[in-house]
């Protein structure tokens, strides 16, 4: 009896704490402004005004632009944001208090995927209005490799943000954000870098999401689905490794 | 009521803690009783927050059990009536008071409505203000209100009243011993003497990771039953720490203030070196002055020990 009287419903916890995690966000439009609206930006400016108005080339930025668009919110919002909350003392207090372990976690994803989805309807809106026509499956597929995105880079954002203080998680994300867009061709095709920077994109979640995406997209040879997903999944432990171990350095 | 062990809500027993090569706390002996304020003195360095660390679960006992309402205090069970006010103690900068407040509260299943909270912490007013935009001890009374939102049986309170006006200091204290005179246990650890004074059933004394003294604020300084003499004089300050009975002397503006356990002795031997002494005052230590005392003696016998 006194157990049920004591601890509140897992449920509503995480139902409020995720809530907190977006009005956070939110009302620090200086942080979310440009990592929602860098995307649909970089998007307009290089796909549409530079791209002389292929359907083709719209189409495959918009799959390579979607996976893009997850990276900001994700590293910066995981990285910065917990180990901001960490150096403050706001995480040990609520690891002392009985909220669920998991809670905090679940509630950063809930925030990255929100905010997540405002850049693909922008950018899906403008990828629409330059000439990208989709069957609704292919729709579907595209935005199921995006949300999908989301993991990889939380977890390597968490990683980052359970090691290292605020301003050094803001640097790092900020080359891994680079990084990942430039050399997992997100930007532009990595057929375009010299051949040995192109083995690294092998090593990166951004280039199989972005090969996966296109595949969605009907722009690649869907056959070849497992050489991506394949490593994409054993990135993805590996980024969960990083990020428990992270996170397990932090009990004494 | 003070040794009922009936109602001990929280113990150490055998806690032993090291940082490294560092032993803070070895075979630690701790136990906090319910309605009591319990305030954990000590210098720097002495093991306070590691003791109140390991109660809280924040730190990990290399040896030793601790136990937390009869639990681990990892366990959410022991955590759910746990209220803590940490001494580094950020907020969520973009959110109001009241929204961090009643985030906060919603981990627990007793808490109280968070309108009540927030007029126990004096807090009423500043409700609908950013977290980023307090002053220090405004952001302290918000944390203070964090720990007591869900009504807990233990209330750790580490440095609560650091950048407080002495209005709001005195109105916290009157909140904290309402909670414990209504059976709240609270472990308060702090600086300030007075603060410990006024507010504490009973004073641990910690130095070097031993309790040098265990008991209510007036025995430890019946304890100690040391006296403060003032004096003015043209001798140095270093003529009278030799004195008989001396513990401490210090120079205050024109004055010395000499802290002795044998006053006669003590003022018969400073009129033999200055029979030219003036301005006496004599009066009973401070509870500051006591502690001093307390672990400047234990320091001396540890020394002895080890020689």
């Amino acid at each position: 009896m006194m157990t049920t009287a004591l601890i509140a419903p897992a449920p509503a916890v995480y139902a409020r704490e995720s809530w907190a995690e977006i009005v956070k966000s939110a009302r620090m439009p200086q942080f979310i402004i440009p990592t929602i609206a860098l995307p649909p930006a970089f998007y307009a400016l290089f796909a549409l005004a530079m791209g002389q108005g292929s359907a083709e080339g719209a189409t495959r930025a918009l799959a390579t632009f979607g996976v893009f668009a997850v990276m900001g919110p994700a590293l910066f919002g995981f990285g910065a944001n917990i180990a901001a909350e960490r150096e403050s003392g706001q995480l040990e207090l609520k690891r002392l208090s009985p909220m669920p372990a998991g809670a905090q976690i679940a509630a950063k994803l809930a925030a990255t995927t929100a905010f997540s989805m405002v850049a693909f309807v922008l950018l899906y809106t403008l990828g629409i209005a330059g000439g990208v026509a989709l069957t609704p499956a292919q729709w579907v597929m595209l935005a199921g490799v995006h949300t999908l995105a989301i993991i990889p880079f939380a977890l390597i954002g968490l990683g980052i943000g359970y090691r290292l203080g605020q301003k050094g998680a803001i640097a790092i994300a900020n080359i891994v954000f680079l990084a990942m867009a430039v050399l997992g061709g997100l930007w532009m095709p990595i057929a375009v870098l010299p051949e040995a920077m192109q083995t690294i994109a092998w090593a990166l979640p951004s280039y199989h999401l972005g090969e996966m995406a296109l595949m969605a997209a009907g722009q690649r040879e869907a056959a070849n689905l497992w050489l991506h997903a394949g490593p994409l999944t054993l990135i993805t432990i590996a980024a969960a490794v990083f990020a428990r171990t992270g996170e397990r350095a932090q009990a004494r | 009521m003070l040794s009922n062990h009936s109602s001990t809500i929280a113990a150490l027993e055998g806690a032993t803690k090291a940082y490294g090569a560092h032993r803070v706390l070895e075979g630690f002996d701790f136990a906090l009783e319910a309605g009591t304020v319990t305030a954990l003195l000590g210098p720097n360095g002495a093991g306070k927050s590691t003791v109140a660390g390991l109660l809280t679960g924040r730190l990990r006992a290399d040896a030793g059990t601790v136990n937390l309402f009869g639990r681990d205090p990892s366990d959410q069970l022991a955590r759910a009536r746990m209220g803590i006010m940490l001494q580094a103690g950020g907020l969520p900068e973009t959110l109001t008071v009241a929204e961090a407040v009643d985030l906060h509260a919603g981990y627990f299943a007793r808490r109280l409505p968070t309108a009540a909270v927030l007029e126990q912490a004096g807090l009423t007013a500043l409700a609908s203000r950013r977290c980023d935009q307090l002053s220090g001890g405004e952001a302290r009374k918000v944390q203070f209100a964090m720990a007591i939102a869900g009504s807990p049986d233990l209330l750790v309170l580490d440095e609560p009243t650091t950048g407080f006006d002495p209005e709001s200091r005195r109105a916290m204290w009157d909140v904290v011993r309402a909670k414990a005179d209504a059976g709240t246990a609270v472990l308060l650890a702090t600086h300030h003497m007075d603060e410990a004074e006024a507010l504490a059933d009973r004073i641990v004394v910690i130095a070097g990771g031993r309790i040098i003294a265990d008991d209510a604020p007036a025995a430890i300084k019946a304890q100690v039953a040391a006296t403060v003499i003032r004096l003015r004089t043209r001798l140095p300050a270093d003529r009278f720490r030799a004195l008989p009975g001396v513990a401490k002397v210090e120079t205050v503006g024109a004055d010395l203030s000499v802290l002795t356990t044998a006053p006669r002795a003590s003022l018969e031997a400073a009129f033999a070196i200055d029979p030219a002494l003036q301005h006496f005052e004599v009066t009973g230590a401070s509870l500051e002055d006591a502690l001093a005392n307390l672990v400047q003696s234990n320091r001396t016998t540890a020394l002895k020990e080890a020689a």
